[in-house]
C-alpha cells in the first residue's frame, strides 16, 4: 500500500484508516458473505477502530462470532478472508469472540477488555452486531473498577521500565512517558469514567506527526527516536536544531505526561479507602491561605497572588513541608499570574529566608519539582529558563539538564548510601547546598564548553537579587566553582598519595566546605543515569572524602597565621580566618580590647535556634572546662565549640548552645548573670564544681565510647579525637580530665550530631607532645569521663 | 591470538586508555572491580566508625589482540600504567581458542 505524507497527520491517519476499510469490506464481500451471509461480524478495534491507523501500524480486528459453533463452520472462509489481507500488505492481528466473550473480564489480558473502548463495526451481521453493542456500556459500567485499577497498573509498570521520567535522551515515542501511549490511556480513562478526557489537542498532532514521520523513514512500524532520527526531524520540521527541536518534542511529551501523571493518582487515590481515610486526615492541614482536599493542596483566594506575590512562595513552604502537590487548578492559577510574579521578582527582594525554608523541608525536592513545574522557579529565577528541557547528548547522560538537577535534589535529599545519608546530617544548614545544586549547571545552556563559569556568570547576580546573605553566596560560589573537582580526582588522582589529600584539602580549605562539595559531587554523578552511582564509584568518592577529612583535621594544628597579620590573630590555626567573616574578625579585634583593660571579654548573642558565646581572655589552666562547665550549670546544652590560642596566650573561645529550659528566652536578666558567673569563674573567683554541685546526675550511658591519640597527625601536639553519647556535662568532664593531667589544649573543635559527641582536642605537655605513659593515664581518665 | 587481562589503579585509566589508542587499539572491555594483592587494605576509623577498607577499588581492563600485537600491547599497557608504587596492579595473558563476530560471523583475527 502506498503510504500517505506524514506532513498532515490526521489526513494520513484518515486516508490510511479508510483504504483499509475499503480492502477490508472488500476482502469480506468477496470471501465471507457467500460462505456466510448472517451470524459474523467484522470490527475494527484498537487504533485502527478509533481510526487512527499510523502508516505501519498493525491493522487489529475482531471478528465477532453469533456463538462458538458457528466460529467452527466459519473457520475455512475466515482464513481465506485473513489470507487476502495478509497479501495485501497488511500487518493483521485478530481475534474471534462471542458477544459474551466480549463481555467477560480478562484480568491476564486486559488489553483485550480495553481494544473494545474502540470498537467500530465494518461490515456483516447488523442485528448480532447490534446486540453486541448494547452489552458492551453495560459491562464496561460493571466492571470499570477493575478495568481502570488495571489499567493503570499496566502503565505504573511501563513508567517504572522508563525510570518514570519522559526525559530520555532517545525515547521511545510509543512507550515512554508523555508518548501516544500515554496519550491514549488518558482517553480511556476518560471514557470508563465517563468524563471529559484533558484536551492535549496539539501535543497529540506533535507525537503523531512524530509517528507518521518515523514509520515513513524506517519503512515499518518504528517508534524509537535515536539520535539521528532527530537529526532528521528537526530538518523535516525546520528548527535551528536538533537539541531545539528535541525541546519541542519533551514540551509537549511533558504536557501528556503530567496529564497521565495526574489521572493516574487520582484513579488509584479512588481505589484506596485507607487512603480516603488518611486523605480526610490531611484536610486537617488546611489553614488561612490554603485548603487540603483529596490530597492536593488550594489556594483559598486564588486572586490574592496579584496583590500579594509571597502568597506562590508560601504554597510551596506549604507543599515541602507536608509534601502535598498544588491542585491542577491552582496550577493554573499559578500559570496564568507568571507575568506578574515575574515582575514582581525581577527587582531585588529579600526571597532568600522564603526559598531556605523551603530547601530545609523535609519535602524539598517535590517542592521545587511543583515550582518547576508551574513555572514559578522561573519566575523567580529565569536564569533557569535555558536548560528547561536542555538536552546534553553523550553516552553518561540519560535525562536533560533540568531534569537531571531535579533529580540529583531528590539524591540529596535521601541519599541511598549510608554514610552520606549521616554526612547530610552533619550539616547544620543543607540550604545553600541544595541552592548551589540548583544552579550547579544551569550555563549548560550556553553549550560552549566551560558550563562552570557560564553556571557562575548566571547564579550569582541571581542571588544576589533575592538577597542571600554574602558568607552563604560565598559558599554557594564556591560549590558550583568546585563541583566538578572532587570527580576529577576520583578519575586522575592516586587516593593513596598524601598530595591528592592535600590539594582537596587546600581547595575546600574547611571541613564544613568539604562535606558540602562531597555531598553535591555524590548527588551530581548519581543524577548522571540510574546506574552511574555504583557502590565502585561510591566507595571512591568516600575515600577521597575520608582522606581530606584528615588532612583538614591534622592541619587544624599545625596551619598557623603567620606573624606578619595583624596581633590578636596572628598564630591562630588558619581554620579561624576562613570561617570567619571579616566583621566577625573586627568584633573579635575589639573584644580583644576590653580583655585589655578588664582581663576578659564576654559576649552572648542570640542566633536563630541557640546562642553562641564568644570569649576572649588569657590561658589558664582549666579554663576550656570552666566555661563548659558553667554553661552546664545554667542547664544550657553546648552544640559546638572551637577554642583557638595564640602565641601571646591569648584565647579566643567560642561556644554555640542551645537553651533546652527556655531560661535565657523567658529571663532576660539571666544573660547577665550568665555573664556575670562566667566573668567570676574565668577569673578564679567562683568554683565551677561548686556551680555544678546542683545540678542532676546525667543518665548511663549506652553508646561505647571511642578515645583515640596520634602524635602524628601534628608537629607539636597530640591530636586526640573522642566520639561520645553526649549528655549534660560531658565536654566538663573532658576538658577537666585533660587540664587535671597538666596537659595544655591547644586547640578544639566540638561538634554534635543526634546525641553523639565528636570532639577533637589537640594538646600538649610542658609545650611538647604527649608521651606514651602520659597518653594511657589520659585515656583512662577519658573513657571514664565519656560513661560518667 | 590473546586475551590479555590488567587489574590497574583507577586513576591510571586515562593513561592507559590513550596509550593503546596510540597503538591502534580501541576495542577493550572496561569493569569496576575491588580486591587486592600483596597491597593488603587496612581499616580506617572516621568519626568512631571503622571502615573496613580492605578491598581496594581498582580497574579491570580486558582485551584480545592478534598473537603478533600481544607483546607490544602489554609492554605499552604496563608502560602506561606504572607508578612503580605497590598497587599497581597486574597484567595476565591468555590463550585464546576463537573469536567470533555476532553480526556477520567473521573468525578469527578479522573478528578482532
Amino acid at each position: 500500500m502506498e503510504t500517505p505524507p506524514c506532513s498532515d497527520p490526521e489526513r494520513a491517519l484518515a486516508e490510511r484508516t479508510a483504504a483499509v476499510d475499503s480492502l477490508v469490506e472488500c476482502a469480506a464481500a468477496d470471501l465471507l458473505w457467500p460462505a456466510c451471509p448472517a451470524g459474523i461480524a467484522v470490527l475494527a478495534v484498537g487504533g485502527y477502530g478509533r481510526r487512527q491507523l499510523f502508516p505501519y501500524s498493525d491493522v487489529d480486528l475482531l471478528l465477532l462470532v453469533e456463538s462458538t459453533r458457528v466460529a467452527e463452520c466459519v473457520r475455512e472462509p475466515v482464513s481465506a478472508f485473513l489470507r487476502t489481507l495478509w497479501d495485501a500488505g497488511l500487518r493483521l492481528s485478530h481475534s474471534v469472540r462471542t458477544p459474551a466473550e466480549c463481555a467477560e473480564l480478562h484480568e491476564q489480558n486486559i488489553e483485550l477488555n480495553i481494544s473494545l473502548l474502540d470498537q467500530r463495526f465494518l461490515a456483516g451481521d447488523r442485528g448480532l452486531y447490534a446486540a453486541f453493542a448494547e452489552r458492551l456500556p453495560r459491562f464496561l459500567r460493571a466492571q470499570h473498577e477493575p478495568l481502570i485499577r488495571n489499567l493503570a497498573r499496566l502503565a505504573r509498570e511501563r513508567h517504572a521500565k522508563y525510570q518514570n521520567s519522559y526525559l530520555h535522551l532517545e525515547p521511545n515515542i510509543k512507550e515512554t512517558p508523555g508518548g501516544l501511549r500515554d496519550y491514549q490511556l488518558l482517553r480511556w480513562l476518560a471514557q470508563l469514567r465517563d468524563a471529559e478526557a484533558p484536551p492535549l489537542d496539539g501535543a497529540f498532532r506533535f507525537l503523531a506527526r512524530l509517528r507518521c514521520f518515523l514509520h515513513c523513514r524506517a519503512g515499518r512500524d518504528y517508534n524509537a527516536l535515536t539520535f539521528e532520527a532527530q537529526d532528521e526531524a528537526a530538518a523535516e520540521w525546520q528548527a535551528t536544531g536538533p537539541a531545539e527541536w528535541m525541546r519541542d518534542y519533551f514540551r509537549n511529551a511533558r504536557e501528556v505526561y503530567r496529564a497521565a501523571v495526574r489521572e493516574l493518582e487520582s484513579s488509584e487515590a479512588r481505589a484506596s479507602s485507607l487512603f480516603v481515610q488518611f486523605r480526610d486526615w490531611r484536610t486537617r492541614l488546611s489553614n488561612a491561605d490554603f485548603t487540603v482536599s483529596r490530597e492536593r493542596v488550594y489556594l483559598r483566594v486564588p486572586h490574592s497572588l496579584d496583590s500579594d506575590p509571597e502568597l506562590a512562595l508560601r504554597l510551596f513552604q506549604f507543599v515541602a513541608r507536608h509534601g502535598i502537590r498544588p491542585f491542577a487548578e491552582t496550577a493554573a492559577r499559578l500559570a496564568d499570574a507568571l507575568p506578574r510574579l515575574s515582575d514582581w521578582f525581577a527587582e531585588p527582594q529579600p526571597v532568600w529566608p522564603a526559598l531556605r525554608e523551603i530547601l530545609s523541608l523535609p519535602h524539598a525536592p517535590l517542592a521545587v519539582a511543583s515550582m518547576h513545574e508551574t513555572g514559578v522557579l522561573r519566575a523567580i529565577f529565569p536564569e533557569m529558563a535555558g536548560i528547561d528541557c536542555r538536552v546534553v547528548r553523550d553516552f553518561y547522560h540519560r535525562y536533560t539538564v533540568d531534569e537531571h538537577t531535579l533529580v540529583a535534589l531528590g539524591v540529596l535529599a535521601n541519599p541511598c548510601d549510608q554514610r552520606y545519608a549521616d554526612l547530610l546530617s552533619e550539616i547544620d544548614d543543607p540550604a545553600p547546598l541544595l541552592c548551589a545544586l540548583l544552579f550547579h549547571d544551569v550555563g549548560k545552556a550556553r553549550g560552549n564548553g566551560d558550563h562552570v563559569a557560564a553556571s557562575l556568570d548566571l547564579a550569582m547576580p541571581a542571588l544576589a537579587r533575592i538577597q542571600m546573605p554574602p558568607p552563604e553566596q560565598e559558599l554557594v560560589r564556591f560549590l558550583i566553582a568546585s563541583h566538578l573537582e572532587m570527580s576529577a580526582a576520583m578519575q586522575a588522582r592516586d587516593l593513596e598519595d598524601p598530595a591528592t589529600a592535600r590539594d582537596m584539602a587546600a581547595r575546600v580549605e574547611t571541613v564544613e566546605r568539604l562535606k558540602a562539595l562531597t555531598l553535591l559531587t555524590y548527588a551530581d554523578i548519581s543524577a548522571v543515569n540510574p546506574t552511574a552511582m555504583t557502590p565502585w564509584r561510591a566507595e571512591v568518592l568516600w575515600r577521597l572524602y575520608t582522606a581530606t577529612y584528615h588532612e583538614l583535621t591534622r592541619e587544624l594544628e599545625t596551619a598557623r597565621i603567620p606573624s606578619a597579620v595583624s596581633g590578636f590573630t596572628a598564630g591562630f590555626p588558619v581554620r579561624y580566618a576562613r570561617t570567619h567573616t571579616p566583621a566577625q574578625i573586627a568584633a573579635h579585634l575589639a573584644l580583644d580590647e576590653t580583655r585589655r583593660q578588664r582581663g576578659i571579654a564576654v559576649e552572648i548573642e542570640r542566633l536563630p535556634a541557640a546562642f553562641r558565646l564568644t570569649l576572649v581572655t588569657d590561658d589558664r589552666p582549666f579554663l576550656f572546662a570552666s566555661v563548659a562547665g558553667t554553661l552546664s550549670s545554667f542547664g544550657m546544652n553546648i552544640l559546638k565549640a572551637e577554642a583557638f590560642s595564640n602565641q601571646q596566650g591569648t584565647v579566643l573561645d567560642t561556644f554555640t548552645f542551645a537553651d533546652p529550659h527556655r531560661t535565657l528566652e523567658l529571663n532576660p536578666t539571666e544573660v547577665d548573670r550568665l555573664r556575670a558567673t562566667l566573668e567570676r569563674v574565668v577569673l578564679g573567683r567562683q568554683d565551677v564544681r561548686q556551680l555544678l554541685a546542683h545540678r542532676p546526675k546525667p543518665a548511663r550511658v549506652r553508646v561505647p565510647a571511642s578515645v583515640s591519640f596520634d602524635s602524628q597527625a601534628s608537629a607539636s601536639a597530640t591530636l586526640i579525637e573522642i566520639v561520645a553519647q553526649d549528655r549534660p556535662g560531658l565536654l566538663y568532664d573532658l576538658a577537666s580530665a585533660i587540664s587535671s593531667q597538666g596537659c595544655n589544649i591547644e586547640v578544639v573543635l566540638i561538634d554534635t550530631e543526634a546525641h553523639k559527641a565528636i570532639d577533637v582536642f589537640y594538646v600538649t605537655a610542658g609545650g611538647r607532645k604527649l608521651s606514651e605513659d602520659q597518653i594511657a593515664a589520659l585515656g583512662q581518665k577519658l573513657q571514664h569521663a565519656c560513661g560518667a | 591470538m590473546k586475551k590479555i587481562e590488567a587489574v590497574i589503579q583507577p586513576f591510571k585509566l586515562d593513561e592507559v586508555k590513550e596509550a593503546l589508542m596510540g597503538i591502534g587499539v580501541d576495542g577493550m572491555t572496561i569493569t569496576e572491580v575491588r580486591g587486592h594483592g600483596r597491597q593488603k587494605g587496612h581499616k580506617e576509623v572516621y568519626r568512631g566508625r571503622e571502615y573496613n577498607v580492605d578491598l581496594l577499588p581498582k580497574i579491570k581492563l580486558e582485551l584480545v589482540v592478534s598473537d603478533a600485537r600481544a607483546e607490544e600491547v602489554v609492554k605499552t599497557l604496563t608502560g602506561a600504567a606504572r607508578t612503580g608504587k605497590i598497587g599497581d596492579g597486574k597484567v595476565f595473558v591468555y590463550e585464546v581458542a576463537e573469536a567470533i563476530r555476532i553480526r556477520n560471523d567473521d573468525r578469527g583475527d578479522s573478528a578482532l
